[in-house]
């Protein structure tokens, strides 16, 4: 449709293509970044990279999937079950399993590594390889201007803003909040000043895991589900915290929207994995020579 | 003290001890060991699916000794089967394209490995840790989407069939058992190349860097350049891997070569165990014919994978190798 448009008069065509791909961006952008935070926040606090994040993204997309088509309960309350679901099983994976790894770089990562292998071959076996869809949480389209946005997609963001709102508020003006990330910036003197990082660690890993099951629930009626959807977020969610720097949420948030917008942006120009090709590339040159991020420090 | 410290220190207790457990000349032991368990496979010679089993075994022997290679300098690479694909398609494209020996094509698979190996770790090794395996990882799909959209040269997503079988000096490996002798000969070879290797003092200049960087290089040993050495040298043994594979299946695909491929290296050896010339050894002959003997079952499978992993990780943190090193610690000390 966008590629017809573009025949058309150039000039109006235009604004037209930028501002709909823009939109587009932002909103793809803004999910990125709940995924992108959770992989950051997960990394600030246990310096592991979670190799298993992508499967949390695949096991919120499933239980709201449960949650609305065999329970019958409405998108909201579906999110908010999503939420604290992957809060407590994340919670529980941090005890049980990462607990000897905290703060081990390499050997953490691996472990994530086995526990994305069980994590997504518990849910093919639970449900199945096939693609299930679910109903779209609105109908209609929003025109503002030439730009047309579809309902469906406005849900997806104004849930977005509501997550990363509570998120802000939480982490800048509470309690709990600001012992993560005190955490975060470091370990020894968050101890030292009395911050008990035996809560730190599942609470950052579980807080972590759960904003990208939010993503996977919130993307669940936009796209098909299945067992093996986490591998793409997990992708982009890796690009945005290394452009971003690891650990600094400013950065991810930053990044993610610049890439959600480079990637609508780039799409009616070129293949979709070409626009990858030039994305890994980038990444590469940044972790060479700013391997701290666009907004990081230098040196660590 | 914090907790990360203790464990790191006593990981590094671990591996010094695993070391100072494998006596001098323990290898001529297992020499002749090694020598009757690649001959085991030519008593099962009746049935093809263990000889093809036996094959990827030894290739994987290869693969996995190129990335403990890296490994032990204490670089983790996650664009290993990036390399291997450049071996074999490197070798493929010789083969099919120019008609050249097999043996000049695997030797053209081996040196664009090795060259791309200079060429990326001369930039990428000042990288430590997580960052390396970041960038790595990186590299890995950037070969992979390069490879796919190849076009006429790569095949794209369709890679190239109908690769001619190895010959060498006027023999055509084109049975599974020929081929068998083959590769068991090359993974024999690249075993004792390592044991070799480590006996040496740039060997042993390796697993100084790995252990103790700063200490190496206030030692007067360069970190970047070990690091360059053991990353072009392993790579060389992944394109070496890849470019027998490919003339081993007549096939070559951009999928052959993911991220998946990566990843189970790395699980091979962190089960068989980091550190030792025994564990890649070990991590291929158990997890190879693992994939293949459950089909029917891959999921039951691959759980068991992660868990087995991170139980290796918690209690085994060098592998099944280091069971022995464990028990034995265990008993000598008060």
């Amino acid at each position: 449709m966008i590629r017809l448009r573009a025949f058309g008069d150039t000039a109006v065509d235009f604004t037209f293509l930028i501002g709909q791909a823009l939109t587009n961006g932002l909103i793809i952008g803004l999910l990125y970044l709940l995924m992108a935070i959770g992989f950051t926040l997960v990394f600030g606090v246990m310096r592991v990279v979670n190799f298993a994040h992508g499967e949390f993204y695949m096991l919120g997309a499933f239980s709201a999937y449960v949650c609305v088509t065999k329970l019958q309960l409405p998108f909201l309350a579906a999110v908010l079950a999503t939420f604290i679901l992957t809060l407590v099983l994340g919670w529980i994976i941090e005890v049980v399993v990462m607990k000897g790894f905290r703060g081990e770089e390499l050997n953490g990562m691996i472990a994530t590594i086995g526990l994305a292998m069980i994590l997504q071959n518990g849910a093919l076996m639970i449900f199945g390889p096939d693609p299930q869809s679910m109903p779209a949480v609105a109908e209609g389209v929003v025109s503002l201007g030439p730009v047309m946005l579809p309902m469906s997609r406005l849900y997806v963001v104004a849930f977005s803003l509501v997550v990363l709102v509570l998120l802000y508020g939480f982490l800048m003006h509470s309690k709990g909040g600001r012992a993560l990330r005190a955490v975060v910036q470091d370990i020894e003197i968050a101890n030292a000043q009395g911050i008990r990082s035996q809560f730190m660690y599942p609470l950052g890993f579980g807080i972590g895991v759960a904003l990208a099951a939010v993503a996977g629930a919130l993307m669940a009626p936009v796209f098909s589900v299945s067992p093996s959807i986490g591998s793409t977020p997990l992708l982009k969610a890796f690009i945005v915290v290394i452009l971003g720097g690891l650990g600094s949420i400013p950065g991810a948030a930053l990044a993610a929207l610049l890439l959600g917008v480079f990637e609508s942006v780039a799409n009616p120009f070129m293949s979709s994995s070409f626009s990858d090709m030039l994305l890994f590339g980038f990444v590469i040159l940044m972790l060479i020579f700013r391997p701290s991020g666009l907004l990081g420090k230098a040196g660590r | 003290m914090n907790v990360s410290t203790m464990t790191e220190n006593h990981n590094k207790g671990a591996r010094t001890r695993a070391f100072d457990q494998a006596p001098g000349n323990a290898w001529k032991a297992w020499i002749p060991a090694l020598l009757v368990l690649f001959a085991i496979p030519l008593l099962l010679a009746g049935n093809p699916f263990y000889i093809h089993l036996a094959v990827l075994i030894c290739l994987n022997i290869i693969f996995v000794n190129g990335l403990a290679l890296i490994n032990r300098t204490g670089q983790l690479s996650f664009c290993h089967a990036a390399f291997m694909g450049m071996g074999a398609y490197a070798a493929v494209i010789c083969t099919v394209r120019f008609q050249t020996p097999f043996l000049i094509s695997v030797s053209a698979g081996v040196a664009v490995s090795m060259l791309a190996a200079y060429l990326l770790g001369a930039v990428i090794l000042r990288l430590q840790g997580v960052y390396f395996v970041l960038v790595t990882f990186c590299f890995g799909e950037l070969f992979r989407l390069v490879m796919l959209e190849g076009g006429d040269i790569t095949g794209g997503a369709n890679g190239i069939a109908n690769i001619p079988p190895a010959r060498l000096f006027g023999f055509t490996f084109d049975s599974k058992l020929s081929f068998y002798v083959l590769a068991a000969a090359c993974a024999f070879l690249s075993i004792v190349f390592l044991i070799a290797l480590f006996k040496t003092p740039k060997g042993n200049s390796l697993d100084a860097v790995g252990d103790n960087p700063d200490l190496a290089e206030a030692s007067g040993i360069s970190i970047q350049g070990s690091q360059t050495f053991a990353f072009v040298l392993g790579s060389a043994f992944a394109g070496f891997s890849g470019a027998l594979l490919a003339h081993y299946l007549g096939f070559v695909s951009p999928e052959s070569f993911n991220q998946h491929i990566s990843v189970a290296a790395i699980i091979m050896l962190v089960i068989g165990g980091r550190g030792s010339v025994l564990g890649p050894i070990l991590g291929a002959l158990i997890m190879t014919p693992l994939p293949e003997l459950f089909r029917s079952a891959i999921e039951t499978q691959n759980i068991m994978y992660g868990i087995t992993l991170i139980l290796v990780l918690k209690f085994l943190p060098m592998g099944l190798v280091g069971i022995g090193a464990k028990l034995r610690g265990k008993k000598g000390q008060p």
